[in-house]
């Protein structure tokens, strides 16, 4: 029984592809059992909500010494928690497992950043135990599926990664030892996506120009897209890389026809050389052939070595295709062709820049040529209403970065899905906040709005999440937190939208079964709107604390500027992903903050030097007082 | 005057000054001696409520000042202090803001009648008289208030010193007379007198006659020579009544903490172990881990084996590694640790001297920190010598 499992439970009966199901891993409980980690989970995990909403089973945490297999699941259509270098955003591990999501999703670009691969012949732990998530599904792919990051271009060997210390070029060698040394539950084969095409400007159609291979436009579509030749490219090759890992994972040799095109390549640049340079260095030459024959003989044997299968490794596959459908079917196509991959994920940051309903059309001709039976993961579309729209197009999996988003903005969702037990809490808010789009509710608060400071209650009226249960935390305290720069805010907003969001497929889920998910789906937008684009913006209460914290840093050293350590470094972190993001309205608030900066600079370079000044005319007052004074008195 | 709080003391060394007690608030009982944690704007630095519960916390610290400006004493009236505020139902502790003279010294402007203030977020000036200290510290309802004393680094010297200790005197009559709560509430006078044996002398002898519940020695720890500082603190606590709870402000290194409870005092507290957490500093009984070091990559050992922390039970020092100063998590986590670290030393300090071996725990404390004699501070030497424990000729017993 292969150790990843996929059920559908229910399909929608009405129009749309809407289905609930279970992905399931089964695993033999030796293999991960950890009795010390899967205590910590098992006592946190069991309070996660009074109904059946979340319906992430934890069932599996108390086997540490009986044999069953263990059987870790996600509900869908689901989640896999969106991570930074391994953990869920602001949540420490007892917290996270309260959110009530089964799976979380890892990126291997966030990791690389501080573990070459290099140094995985002394690591001894498969991934979920270095992270402690043996009670997760855990899924690891190359890219974060929360935002879009333009990096140079792929090549047939490797794909270009962003790293604190620039871009580097990770090979599907390194790629494979990752993997053989992480072991996580699922892989997403390593894929070239097409993140070198510049989405967002246009008239810079290129891609592979660097590559040095001629475009083709296609018809039609904006100078800004990829080419179709580009495109073309980029199913072929992350086909071929499929097919590799899947030979690799079957223990088998996966680099014959690699090395076999090198092989020729050296012999074709052989014979050029050594055509140029018959007649002076022949001798050294043919020694120098004899060692390489040599030298690729032992490199043979030792690649050809028999390699350790990992089948327990399930593997996802990046289905592609950018703009071109035909591409995005033949992707489509050629990709469930392989037996082997267990699901599939269809990546629609690369597409941002486009409208959402361009967008939704290409993930359904994606979804339409995918086979039923199988798993579809989806990113990029993390709003409720296009999550929504995804799952009606067949969509199962998506990942949390919408949460993350909101708690980054000072966000508290109010939204929910279904039979409105939240409806009536959300129509008192109706005043409290901007109403975004056309919606008659709001989606979300801000907790930067100063109308909150004085709010004593939940953030949600009778929402479960850690933040709100009993009202032990108040929007007029969360309003304090983020005022005066302290970390709880950002823990209480996560711990509050994670929940929500988790609540809201719960909801989705129920709808599924009983029939009512087109009829909810409808009335959700025309509640709830769509979310408005997220512009980088920085809030006004947030730009006047940053300018304060700035200047009180300036004033008692770096020190006091130690409380925001971890913070400003995620902010950090989030300005660099999005440069050229920055709301002008941020932009001239920073500006304003600097020019203050800069004005206190001067003023204190301007006091210092009068006080030098004063002290040197004192001097030398005093120096010529001293001089009188000798001068005055009578030589003896 | 009044005092709303009983004091047990259930152990007391055979060989030191330390004792062991229970300190009953509130909100709640304390086991002494005890180290507080510092929540100075109403939280502990991203750590929940509930996992500060959970780390087995009996008492916090709020800073006056900082509340008072944020969220102001309007919202606390309204919403019913600051334990309902920040959600946490167990001992509070505010400091008076007299610290804030020191540590934002540019900003204050000290006379008889209070120090004024300059507001680091808008500018704006705060006076905070002995009166208004007395008046926020209602409003927050902290179950134990410090005096607004008169603060002077202790590196001042001189008449300023003088002056500091007689107004912290005159402050405290006026607090008293403000305080509008002290069947809930416990009022704490703070020692002033710098490192000048006769002007603390003088002060303690002026400040018990006022009978508060308790008596905390400031004006320490701020980067004066340890050997004075803990003269001063052990001739405080000979002077101060024993049937009372001494506080000693600031104090948060682990040996000093342990030398400290051995020259008699019963309460500390500091930013310490969670503002070096944010630096990616973890504590443990055999030193530092600075774990944003490269040599911690490849360590797949927990920070302290044996600690039964979230941090430790969960990650390994090669995963703290690669999220500390990094992720927000990374802090947290470093910081829970920290605590954790801090309440179970002084849960080990205390047990020892229950169980009336608190010698042989001090001698296995230096060893684990310090492993070589030559390496034990001389301070401590002294200090520990001075109530009969000898670290260098004396011997750890089984």
């Amino acid at each position: 029984m292969p150790p990843l499992t996929f059920n559908i439970i229910r399909q929608s009966t009405q129009r749309t592809a809407a289905r609930r199901g279970t992905l399931v891993m089964t695993q033999a409980a030796t293999a991960t059992a950890n009795t010390n980690n899967s205590t910590i989970a098992v006592t946190t995990s069991a309070t996660t909500s009074s109904t059946n909403a979340n319906g992430n089973a934890h069932e599996h945490n108390h086997v540490a010494d009986n044999k069953e297999p263990i059987k870790r699941v996600i509900e869908t259509p689901g989640c896999f928690m969106h991570t930074v270098k391994g953990t869920v955003p602001h949540l420490t591990p007892d917290t996270m497992r309260l959110q009530g999501f089964g799976g979380v999703h890892v990126s291997i670009e966030q990791l690389l950043q501080d573990h070459q691969p290099g140094g995985f012949d002394k690591w001894p732990f498969t991934l979920s135990k270095f992270l402690n998530l043996q009670d997760m599904i855990l899924l690891c792919d190359l890219r974060d599926p929360s935002r879009y990051v333009k990096v140079p271009v792929n090549s047939d060997r490797y794909v270009a990664i962003k790293t604190h210390k620039g871009v580097r070029q990770l090979t599907l060698e390194e790629y494979l030892k990752i993997i053989r040394a992480y072991q996580p539950d699922i892989v997403a084969a390593m894929a070239d996506q097409i993140t070198d095409a510049d989405a967002s400007a246009p008239g810079t159609g290129r891609g592979s120009v660097s590559d040095g291979e001629a475009e083709a436009e296609v018809q039609g579509s904006p100078s800004s897209r990829p080419g179709l030749n580009r495109v073309k490219r980029s199913v072929d090759r992350s086909l071929r890389w499929l097919d590799q890992i899947l030979l690799d994972r079957q223990g088998m040799d996966a680099f014959v026809a690699d090395r076999a095109a090198e092989e020729a390549k050296r012999r074709k640049m052989k014979k050029t050389s050594s055509t140029q340079s018959h007649d002076s260095t022949q001798g050294v030459d043919t020694l120098t052939q004899e060692t390489q024959k040599l030298d690729l003989v032992t490199r043979n044997t030792t690649k050809v070595a028999p390699r350790i299968p990992w089948p327990g490794v399930s593997m996802f596959a990046h289905v592609l295709g950018s703009h071109v459908e035909q591409e995005r079917i033949r992707s489509a196509q050629e990709t469930a062709r392989r037996e082997a991959v267990d699901g599939f994920i269809v990546d629609t940051n690369p597409l941002q820049g486009s409208s959402k309903e361009t967008i939704l059309n290409l993930l359904k001709v994606s979804l339409d040529h995918l086979p039923a039976e199988k798993p579809r993961m989806v990113y990029g579309l993390q709003a409720p209403e296009d999550v929504l729209k995804s799952i009606a197009l067949g969509a199962d999996l998506f990942d949390t970065s919408y949460p993350f988003h909101l708690t980054a903005d000072g966000k508290a969702s109010l939204y929910s899905f279904g039979s409105n037990n939240n409806f009536n809490n959300s129509i008192t808010n109706i005043n409290n906040s901007p109403t975004p789009g056309e919606a008659t509710t709001n989606r979300w608060i801000n907790l930067w709005d100063d109308e909150h400071a004085n709010k004593f209650v939940p953030l949600l009226e009778g929402c479960g999440c850690y933040a709100c249960k009993g009202g032990r935390h108040t929007r007029a305290y969360i309003n304090h937190l983020l005022k005066a720069h302290e970390m709880l805010a950002t823990v209480l907003l996560m711990s509050h939208n994670m929940y929500q969001y988790s609540k809201f497929f719960a909801n989705v889920r129920q709808s599924i079964q009983d029939g009512t998910f087109e009829q909810y789906s409808a009335s959700f937008v025309e509640q709830f709107g769509s979310e408005p684009e997220r512009t980088g913006e920085i809030h006004a209460a947030q730009a006047i604390v940053e300018a304060a914290l700035s200047k009180r840093s300036r004033l008692d050293g770096s020190n006091s500027n130690s409380a925001s350590t971890g913070r400003s470094s995620r902010n950090g972190d989030s300005n660099s992903d999005c440069e050229g993001e920055q709301g002008a309205m941020s932009k001239e608030e920073k500006a304003e903050a600097r020019r203050k900066l800069k004005e206190q600079e001067r003023f204190e370079r301007r006091e210092r030097n009068r006080m030098e000044g004063l002290k040197r005319k004192k001097e030398k007052q005093q120096t010529i007082a001293n001089i009188r004074e000798l001068e005055e008195t009578p030589e003896p | 005057m009044k005092s709303a709080l009983k004091w047990d003391v259930i152990a007391k060394c055979g060989t030191t000054k330390a004792r062991a007690a229970v300190l009953t608030l509130p909100h709640g009982p304390v086991n002494a001696p005890v180290f507080m944690p510092v929540g100075t704007q109403g939280t502990l630095k991203g750590i929940t409520p509930e996992q500060i519960e959970g780390l087995g916390c009996q008492i916090m610290l709020n800073n006056t000042y900082h509340l008072g400006l944020r969220p102001g004493q309007e919202l606390l009236d309204t919403c019913g202090g600051a334990h309902v505020f920040q959600g946490w139902n167990r001992n509070l502790l505010t400091d008076s803001g007299g610290f804030q003279m020191v540590s934002l010294l540019k900003l204050a402007e000290i006379t008889e009648k209070g120090v004024q203030f300059e507001s680091p977020h808008d500018g704006s000036l705060m006076l905070l008289t002995p009166e208004h200290s007395m008046s926020l510290q209602n409003s927050i309802g902290a179950d134990i208030m410090m005096q607004l004393d008169d603060v002077v680094s202790s590196l001042t010297t001189g008449p300023r010193v003088e002056e500091a200790m007689w107004r912290s005197i005159r402050w405290l009559d006026r607090c008293i007379k403000a305080h509008k709560k002290p069947e809930s509430q416990n009022l704490f006078a703070i020692i002033q007198g710098g490192l000048d044996p006769a002007m603390r002398k003088q002060c303690i002898e002026e400040m018990v006659k006022r009978d508060t519940p308790g008596y905390a020695i400031g004006g320490l720890s701020g980067g004066e020579e340890k050997d004075k500082f803990w003269r001063v603190v052990s001739q405080c606590t000979d002077l101060m009544p024993r049937e009372k709870p001494i506080y000693c402000m600031g104090v948060g290194y682990a040996e000093d903490l342990v030398v400290c409870v051995a020259l008699g005092v019963d309460m500390f507290d500091c930013v310490f172990p969670t503002r070096t957490a944010r630096f990616g500093n973890a504590l443990t009984a055999t030193g530092t881990l600075s774990l944003r070091q490269a040599k911690y990559k490849d360590d797949f050992r927990p920070i302290e084996e044996g600690c039964d922390c979230i941090a430790c039970k969960s990650y390994t020092r090669a995963y703290l590694y690669t999220i500390v100063t990094k992720e927000t998590v990374g802090c947290h986590l470093i910081s829970i640790h920290n605590t954790a670290y801090q309440l179970r030393l002084m849960r080990q300090v205390r047990e020892s001297i229950i169980e009336d071996r608190f010698p042989q725990f001090i001698h296995k404390f230096f060893k684990d920190l310090f492993v070589e004699k030559s390496a034990y501070p001389e301070w401590a030497v002294n200090a520990l010598k001075s109530v009969n424990v000898d670290l260098i000729q004396g011997e750890e017993q089984p």
